[in-house]
């Protein structure tokens, strides 16, 4: 089982500290959301677990081996970092080609992975010529061919279509299913939250959390209600007896917050208000994701003047 | 992690675009073209019958430089270097792989551009080309594809330093194309040590420099050198 391990791991440009004395491991078997703001560090650690940058101080490890000691290293871990890297004049195949070459992998492998991310007609055309998601599966593609036990990808779904992001969505699942170390890098919420299991989330550099996805939402979403009714006098009475506070809506609906579903049945039934409609409203990982960096984005939205 | 799987990477990643494989040609043709150029218009006496057969090297050296600066600034564009690296870790390996991918086909061709001069030059020289033996015309072949790998290979550690091939060739061809024309003939100073000057001496029947054919490519040799591990050091310390 490879895990990586990132450990005070810091990197400074001139004054500015992109990585802060980050620590955390990323385990097989699980697909590992990594979130951030742009320019919270999500993609220098990426480079620093992969030995292309150089660490101010602390250390990056690959199954506890610092990546650039790794023999073939295309066999353990695969990454896609920058969909614009293959050569524009060289066919996706050829891109390819090379990098098998330069880990001792066989030629079918390149065959294999154009066949998976489903590049396979386009595979002798230059990538010049491929739309930004074809580059993107090239990238991919690239992350695979070694068939490695760790895959790196920074902000895969990019630029692909939505069939491409529903199979990407599914190919992080099957990759996690087979015992693979996923680590996905993503500034989009509904997506991440749509594949990961747990979640390492940055802020200026710094671990702002480390827990798997459902306790993120659970511990910063406060739960909600959603009711409809009938008898609205009846509704609001019955919740402001109980000490609940509900929240009229122009369509009808009610909202309660800081309640369950369990307790405003329980109390509506009790006081005889007719229910048309109670259902929970699960917090989603963008509300829990701004709750906790509505401090620390670096590049927050200045107000609009009028 | 070996050589030979990392140079045969660099092979394929040369030999699969179709401008390198120009490049290459443009080595071959420029030379043979300018060369013929030359033997047709020099008639004067005091001219080396030898050089003005080899004249066209000052051409197409220009295209062995545009290929081992393309070879390597390719690795400069949208973060190929990183994909690169991250296949090679061992950037010492690495650099060292691209730059056997470089010399090879440039050392190929330019031995053939030099062996196809020579043939052409000497038909075209008629009775001057009777004064030149045929191991100086052999030695001049060599020569020829000695000196346009050094300078390819100049051109490549150049190109690792700067980052941008658009830097190295701004400084490289103004170099060749100007400088070398207008220290002209003024031998037997320091002007004789310039990469292009110093290989060069390897091209003529006579010199009167204090470098010969062959203490003259060594030169060479030790500027490319220098650039290489200079362009070696700054791939090995820099952040990809």
């Amino acid at each position: 089982m490879t895990s990586i391990d990132v450990r005070d791991l810091t990197k400074e440009f001139g004054p500015r500290r992109a990585v802060d004395r980050l620590t955390f491991r990323v385990l097989p078997g699980r697909v590992t959301g990594f979130l951030g703001p742009n320019g919270a560090g999500k993609s220098t650690t990426l480079r620093l677990v992969l030995g292309l940058d150089r660490p101010t101080s602390g250390t990056a490890t690959i199954d506890g081996r610092p990546y650039a000691t790794l023999p073939e290293p295309l066999r353990h871990v695969g990454a896609l970092l920058d969909a614009q890297a293959p050569h524009g004049a060289r066919t996706g195949r050829d891109h390819l080609r090379a990098l098998a070459a330069s880990n001792r992998i066989p030629v079918r492998r390149v065959e294999k992975v154009l066949e998976e991310t489903g590049l396979a007609p386009a595979a002798r055309r230059r990538v010049k010529t491929y739309s930004l998601g074809m580059r993107q599966r090239l990238g991919i593609a690239a992350a695979l061919l070694g068939d490695p036990e760790v895959v790196l990808l920074d902000e895969p779904s990019n630029g692909l279509d939505p069939e491409g992001i529903v199979w990407i969505r599914g190919l992080l699942r099957r990759l996690a299913g087979e015992g693979r170390t996923v680590l996905v890098s993503s500034h989009l919420m509904n997506e991440t939250a749509s594949f990961a299991d747990h979640l390492v989330v940055l802020g200026r550099g710094r671990l702002l959390a480390d827990t798997p996805m459902r306790d993120f939402i659970d511990a910063r979403v406060r739960p909600r209600v959603r009711v409809r009714t009938s008898d609205p006098a009846a509704l609001e009475k019955a919740l402001t007896r109980h000490g609940h506070e509900g929240v009229a809506h122009d369509d009808g609906h009610w909202t309660v917050d800081h309640a369950r579903v369990d307790d405003i049945g329980r109390l509506a039934s009790e006081a005889g208000v007719p229910l048309l409609e109670l259902t929970a409203q699960e917090g989603t990982l963008e509300q829990a994701y701004l709750d906790l960096t509505a401090a620390e984005t670096e590049f927050a939205a200045a107000p609009q003047e009028a | 992690m070996g050589f030979a799987p990392a140079l045969h990477a660099e092979w394929i990643k040369i030999s699969t675009l179709r401008s390198q494989a120009a490049t290459l040609c443009a080595i071959l043709l420029a030379t043979v073209a300018f060369s013929l150029l030359a033997t047709a218009d020099t008639e004067g006496a005091d001219t080396d019958p030898l050089f003005s057969a080899f004249l066209g090297v000052s051409f197409g050296q220009i295209a062995a430089v545009a290929f081992g600066t393309t070879a390597v600034a390719a690795e400069f564009q949208g973060g190929a270097l990183r994909v690169s690296l991250a296949a090679v870790p061992r950037r010492g390996l690495w650099f060292a792989a691209k730059a056997t991918a470089i010399a090879l086909p440039v050392l190929a061709v330019g031995l053939i551009t030099g062996l196809l001069t020579w043939a052409v030059g000497r038909a075209a020289l008629g009775d001057r080309a009777e004064t030149i033996g045929t191991a100086e015309g052999l030695r001049a072949a060599v020569g020829c594809g000695l000196y346009v790998t050094l300078m390819a290979l100049l051109a490549a550690g150049l190109t690792a330093v700067l980052r941008s091939g658009a830097a190295t060739l701004g400084i490289l061809i103004p170099f060749l194309l100007i400088v070398s024309f207008v220290v002209g003939d003024a031998s037997g100073s320091v002007a004789d040590f310039l990469p292009d000057r110093a290989g060069q001496v390897a091209l003529h029947s006579t010199w009167d420099g204090s470098l010969g054919p062959w203490t003259g490519l060594a030169v060479t040799a030790l500027w490319t050198a220098a650039a290489l591990a200079a362009g070696a050091w700054r791939t090995r310390r820099r952040d990809a």
